[in-house]
């Protein structure tokens, strides 16, 4: 299998070659163009009370599309995600990696996608109650609206909360203001994630939400 | 005042900036624009540009962080999509579109300017230009990617797509020939710059953008 | 003509220089700047058979149905040029050829070049997606943009492209609509629904990112309407 990111930062999406009998697994309706001779078959999103969770609650859908090679000539597709933005790669050997719920593009057979419980403390910050939890052995491909930055935290580190995209277990998070309360009401930071340990984090550059309060200025 | 370590990141689609400030020193930034910060960085809100800026629909307040204890590192990130550019200013006075101002230094005078009725930039742009004077770092940001025009002739712009402009070049507001053209060609209003100096333009505008997502609202 | 194109493929911008006299055909809305010396005309666009396409129509598929023609007078002119929305820019030189271009990626062509809309099909080659196209011909450059990153498939056989990611492909390829999966249920179920497939020898030339997408996600975070 080939997989390579093109169009990054903004308009990233995942050019994949797969030889004969491999697959790989994409959300549904990631798949932008296929040759002919690939098959596609949709299949449910895990047991059916994690995948209803996710469908409602993750951002996800209820199905995901499994893409295999059956032929004996390796074959092209590509992949995409619903927003502009930027595509990482990650490779799982065993750990795990939290993302936030609608972040998922694709991954290899051996990752386990399963949605946990994020705490009321991500609730209060807008980010919704649950995370997408990605394991196992494989490759994991996820994006988000803006770039991605990865940054490596030792001790604490103050993020926007809708900036956060993922982080490694081990993190404990908490939520604060930014300044004074004066300060964070009025000066629009509001409240900001304090994430204490040590690991790597994963930020995009521009949130969903800002753009869409700043476009609601100038609709009709 | 010597420029404050910097990097932007993403660009010119999704940018971010990340200025690292030295121990004891300030930054003033944008409301609502941080992404993420040191802990040692602390934030106040000053209530900034007074009525002007208000009607012109931006936030009335500008963030100032300052290092304590050592330097500190801060990323901020624009609400539209696009790029950000630096400028040092040396002893110079600079023209911002209303939405464009990112940060500066303390010694940077930042002001709100009435343009008036007939030299205001119409078409979904405010009426008010930011004016940044003095001696230090500038940055402001774009919706779309910024270019730098040198003119010495002047030059005819759609309002939308002017970002910034130095002081000394003058300008009327006007159509694109005739009345008749505007409502055919589609154009809005254009600025007809005469002098020279630097302008710097972005390569998109937020009307048209609003105006494709408006069939995506939800119906009352 | 001389066409660079600028922050491809998320902001992409054409700067296009024309010589004295030269001139460039462009669609209404498109302006970022001119230089001094440049002349502009309005032009309707209109139906070979001589009706007026409707502003409504403007609105629907956004795309401004009325074109300028952009001519340099004493000297070379510079003419800025962008799309409306987020998105890439590509350009091709035309040979007396053909190619089809969705309504709302054309941007540019030079003066020589036959623009089209009332060809058989032209009101959708796609039921469902809110389309008009434009039929290109003859010789000389055109300008096409996108939604997302733009890049050309070579067919030579058979290819898949969601219908939502096609931007504009060469006279001459057999199209059908037609399932992704190996069943109905499963194309509906994995959220795929109808495909093009092209078939053929040809050129398709392909966005990553489909601009419903993006409105679909958005949407709900926006005010609501009246």
């Amino acid at each position: 299998m080939n997989v390579t990111i093109e169009g990054k930062p903004v308009f990233s999406h995942l050019n994949v070659v797969l030889e004969p009998g491999e697959s790989i697994i994409a959300e549904s309706d990631a798949m932008a163009n296929m040759s002919a001779d690939l098959d596609m078959e949709a299949k449910f999103n895990g047991s059916l009370p994690t995948a209803l969770v996710k469908k409602f609650v993750g951002g996800e859908s209820l199905f995901v599309n499994h893409f295999k090679n059956n032929t004996s000539a390796p074959l092209k597709l590509a992949l995409t995600q619903p927003m502009p933005g930027d595509v990482m790669e990650m490779e799982l050997k065993g750990n795990s990696f939290y993302l936030q719920p609608g972040a998922f593009v694709a991954c290899t057979p051996g990752i386990d996608l399963s949605v946990s419980w994020a705490g009321f403390a991500s609730m209060i910050a807008r980010e919704g109650l649950f995370r997408l939890k990605v394991s196992g052995n494989g490759k994991v491909w996820f994006g988000a609206f803006g770039g991605l930055i990865e940054k490596h935290v030792e001790g604490e580190y103050l993020v926007d909360t809708s900036h956060l995209v993922g982080y490694e277990p081990g993190f404990k998070l908490s939520i604060q203001m930014a300044g004074g309360i004066f300060s964070s009401v009025l000066g629009g930071e509001g409240l900001v994630t304090r994430m204490k340990g040590t690991g790597k984090i994963i930020i995009q550059t521009r949130s969903i939400n800002s753009l869409a309060t700043w476009v609601n200025r100038f609709l009709p | 005042m010597q420029s404050f370590e910097h990097t932007i990141h993403c660009k010119p689609d999704f940018a971010m900036l990340t200025v690292k400030i030295p121990g004891g020193k300030t930054l003033k930034v944008e409301a609502s624009a941080m992404a993420t910060m040191d802990t040692n960085l602390i934030m106040k809100t000053k209530f900034k540009g007074g009525l002007g800026r208000f009607l012109g629909g931006e936030s009335l307040f500008i963030n100032e962080f300052t290092a304590e204890n050592g330097p500190g590192e801060i990323s901020i990130s624009p609400t539209a999509p696009g790029d950000i550019t630096h400028r040092y200013l040396n002893n110079e006075t600079i023209y911002l579109q209303n939405s464009a101002y990112v940060a500066s230094n303390p010694d940077i005078l930042v002001e709100s300017k009435w343009q008036g009725l007939t030299r205001g930039f119409f078409s979904g742009e405010s009426l008010f230009l930011i004016k940044c004077s003095g001696t230090g770092d500038l940055w402001f940001n774009s919706f779309g990617g910024i270019v730098e025009l040198d003119v010495t002739d002047g030059y005819v712009i759609d309002t939308g797509h002017i970002v910034a402009f130095t002081e000394g070049l003058t300008y009327n507001i006007g159509r694109l020939g005739g009345y008749k053209s505007l409502f055919l060609s589609g154009e809005g209003l254009v600025c007809r710059f005469s002098g020279s100096g630097k302008i710097w333009i972005q390569t998109r505008k937020i009307m048209p953008f609003a105006w494709y997502l408006n069939p995506f609202r939800p119906s009352k | 003509m001389n066409i660079d194109i600028q922050y491809r493929p998320g902001s992409a911008v054409a700067k296009i220089q024309i010589a004295d006299s030269e001139s460039v055909m462009a669609e209404g809305g498109a302006m970022i700047a001119v230089s001094p010396n440049i002349n502009v005309e309005t032009s309707m666009f209109r139906k070979e058979q001589g009706g007026l396409i409707s502003a409504a129509k403007r609105l629907l598929t956004g795309e401004n149905i009325f074109l300028n023609k952009y001519t340099s007078s004493g000297g070379n002119g510079e003419v800025w040029l962008a799309p409306n929305l987020p998105g890439d820019l590509e350009t091709r030189t035309l040979d007396n050829e053909t190619i089809y271009v969705q309504g709302g990626s054309y941007l540019a062509s030079s003066g020589d070049i036959k623009l089209d809309l009332s060809f058989q099909g032209a009101k959708s080659f796609f039921s469902g997606e809110n389309l008009f196209w434009v039929k290109l011909s003859g010789t000389g450059q055109v300008v096409f943009n996108s939604y997302g990153m733009i890049y050309p498939i070579e067919v030579d056989g058979s290819h898949i492209v969601d219908t939502g990611h096609i931007v504009a492909f060469t006279d001459g390829l057999n199209f059908r609509i037609t399932k992704a999966g190996s069943s109905w249920m499963s194309s509906f179920l994995g959220g795929e629904g109808l495909v093009c497939k092209f078939e053929g020898k040809g050129t398709v030339w392909f966005q990553s990112h489909n601009p419903s997408s993006f409105g679909g996600i958005i949407g709900p975070m926006l005010r609501p309407n009246k």
